[in-house]
């Protein structure tokens, strides 16, 4: 079995994963990121890539936050960075096509599970209509809000279960619905239920589901844990939680590429019984690969103790 | 009380009702400015409070800003915009690259409750973009903001952009965001950094002070 799954069911203390995904392993290879989010067979490559220089222990097809999104009719740009241009318009380009080719490919290739991320239907809902009209029509016009989400959700149970198929894990990223923007009140009305539902999916597949929650997370713990998911990533770790964690080090210290610094997030972490080290987030682009080296060599080493 | 009425509706988010009270205020010859400061700002103060202490969140406070716009649009129009000339120009906007921008417009929102005037240059602001509309607006601030470790380096390029053109000594810079802080703020030649809204507004006043 897996490092991943034997961490999950606590046969093992760690597993890591320095949140390296699209913008950073194309970067590595110096191929144009706009292409790599857009040709599943280019994703797998980058993707690849980062796997076998860094030798973690799973792998997260991730491209950017607007697949969805964009599939649904919000026009998105990608240079310098992926970019919402706007709400949904008729103007749809799916890229879940190649999502799923990206996955497939990579189940073959790599040895470690694949995740695919996903967007949770409440922050997919609010790049829908715009976050900031969203988040009035939070507090102003419930019924909107639920149309609208109930719209992000029913197209994520069909991109589900078409990623599903495939037999890959999934991770469930909702940002909007952190505290730094809602409060936990709101949380549990709109964003909890959707999550909940996509969750059961997955685990009914005897799959394994991840839910990736940045910015403050402290005050809906509970809430999360309640989720039942297998694996909770998130930016501060040190809440007591049901779930398994999966965070530790923060994107501004892997970005910095102060040593003392990563050294000393990483000991912290590894007070946690089980884990599975991370990054807070996605790892910048541009971040220098002997940084990720570094956790994976200092994680490394603390393991073996 | 009549302004603390109007207070409590800006708190409570009621645009309705900020419109009825502010209309009846003026009807009984209370002065626009009063209704704006006692009223109006008062009530935003008490907002960026509550957001500070994490009781509101961020759509909490865009709907308590609709309250409070539906009021302002109402009483701006009478002040003599003599008075918010006087306190200042302010430029804003979130750098290049960065789309953040839900911090930004709540930092906006309090400023203009505070009645300063506000210029707001959106999100993914080039460093030309930044420079050029400070020779045209001639304002008494520039405000950035940078949520991300890769996009904050850009208010440097700013403030460097702003020396070389003989801009620096003309404006005060500001910077606030998740990832910088005070020693950033010194490190790139910023004069302020605030770590929230109301921050914001007490740096502005600290720095170009009534
Ligand atoms: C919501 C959110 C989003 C939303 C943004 C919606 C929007 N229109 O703004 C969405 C989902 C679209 C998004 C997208 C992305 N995000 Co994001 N996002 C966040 C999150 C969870 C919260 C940010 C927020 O709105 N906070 C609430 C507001 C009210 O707080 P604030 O912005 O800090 O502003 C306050 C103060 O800082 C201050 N302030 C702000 N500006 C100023 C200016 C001045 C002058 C002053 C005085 C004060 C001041 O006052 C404000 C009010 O109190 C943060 C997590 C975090 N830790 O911050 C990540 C985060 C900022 N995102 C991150 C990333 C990586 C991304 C993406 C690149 C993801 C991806 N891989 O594609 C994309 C694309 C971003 C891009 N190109 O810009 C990272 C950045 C990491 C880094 N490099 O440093 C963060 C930190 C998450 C993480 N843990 O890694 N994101």
């Amino acid at each position: 079995m897996n490092k991943i799954s034997r961490v999950i069911r606590r046969e093992e203390k760690l597993a890591v994963f320095p949140i390296a995904c699209a913008d950073h392993c194309a970067h590595l290879l110096n191929m144009n990121y706009s292409e790599v989010a857009s040709d599943g067979t280019k994703l797998a490559r980058a993707l690849e890539h980062g796997y076998r220089i860094y030798q973690y222990d799973m792998v997260l097809v991730f491209s950017d936050p607007y697949v969805e999104a964009q599939a649904l009719g919000c026009p998105v740009k990608f240079s310098p960075s992926p970019t919402l241009l706007g709400p949904r318009s008729n103007q749809s380009i799916d890229r879940t096509e190649e999502i799923i080719k990206a996955a497939e490919i990579l189940k073959r290739k790599v040895d470690v599970p694949v995740f695919v991320s996903i967007k949770g239907p409440f922050s997919l809902a609010s790049f829908l209509v715009g976050i900031e009209e969203f988040l009035k029509n939070l507090l102003a016009n419930e019924e909107t809000t639920s149309n609208t989400i109930n719209t992000a959700l029913e197209f994520q149970i069909k991109y589900l279960e078409r990623l599903l198929k495939l037999g890959v894990n999934i991770f469930i990223g909702d940002p909007v619905a952190s505290s730094s923007v809602i409060s936990p009140k709101l949380f549990e009305r709109f964003a909890f239920e959707p999550l909940l539902k996509l969750i059961k999916k997955i685990k009914e597949k005897e799959l394994i589901a991840g839910v990736h929650v940045c910015g403050d997370t402290k005050p809906i713990i509970p809430i999360l844990d309640e989720l039942g998911a297998d694996i909770l990533s998130i930016e501060d770790i040190t809440p007591k939680t049901r779930t398994l964690k999966m965070g530790g080090v923060s994107t501004e210290t892997i970005f910095s590429g102060n040593q003392t610094k990563i050294e000393e997030e990483i000991k912290q972490a590894l007070i946690e019984s089980y884990l599975i080290l991370a990054t807070s987030c996605d790892v910048p682009m541009e971040t220098d690969s002997k940084n990720i080296k570094l956790m994976m060599e200092i994680a490394g080493a603390y393991s073996n103790d | 009380m009549d302004f603390d009425n109007i207070k409590k509706a800006v708190v409570d988010m009621e645009v309705e009702k900020v419109k009825d009270l502010v209309t009846k205020l003026l009807k009984n010859k209370r002065l626009p400015e009063e209704i704006l400061e006692k009223g109006l700002i008062a009530g935003m103060k008490e907002v960026g409070r509550l957001f500070s202490c994490k009781e509101y969140f961020v759509p909490e406070v865009l709907m308590a800003s609709e309250a409070f716009y539906a009021g302002f649009d109402l009483v701006s129009p009478l002040i003599k915009t003599k008075q918010m000339k006087e306190k200042g120009k302010i430029i804003i906007g979130v750098v290049e690259g960065d789309i953040h921008d839900i911090g930004k417009n709540i930092v906006k929102v309090m400023l203009e409750a505070s009645g300063y005037q506000v210029v707001d240059l959106g999100k993914d602001v080039p460093t030309e973009i930044f420079v050029d509309s400070v020779t045209r607006e001639n304002p008494k601030i520039l405000a950035m903001s940078a949520l991300m470790t890769t996009t904050m380096m850009k208010m440097k390029d700013v403030v460097k952009s702003l020396e070389h053109k003989k801009l620096r000594n003309k404006v005060k810079v500001i910077i606030g965001g998740a990832p910088v802080n005070e020693d950033f703020a010194k490190r790139i030649g910023a004069d302020g950094y605030g770590e929230d809204a109301s921050a914001a507004v007490s740096l502005v006043e600290a720095l170009i002070g009534e």
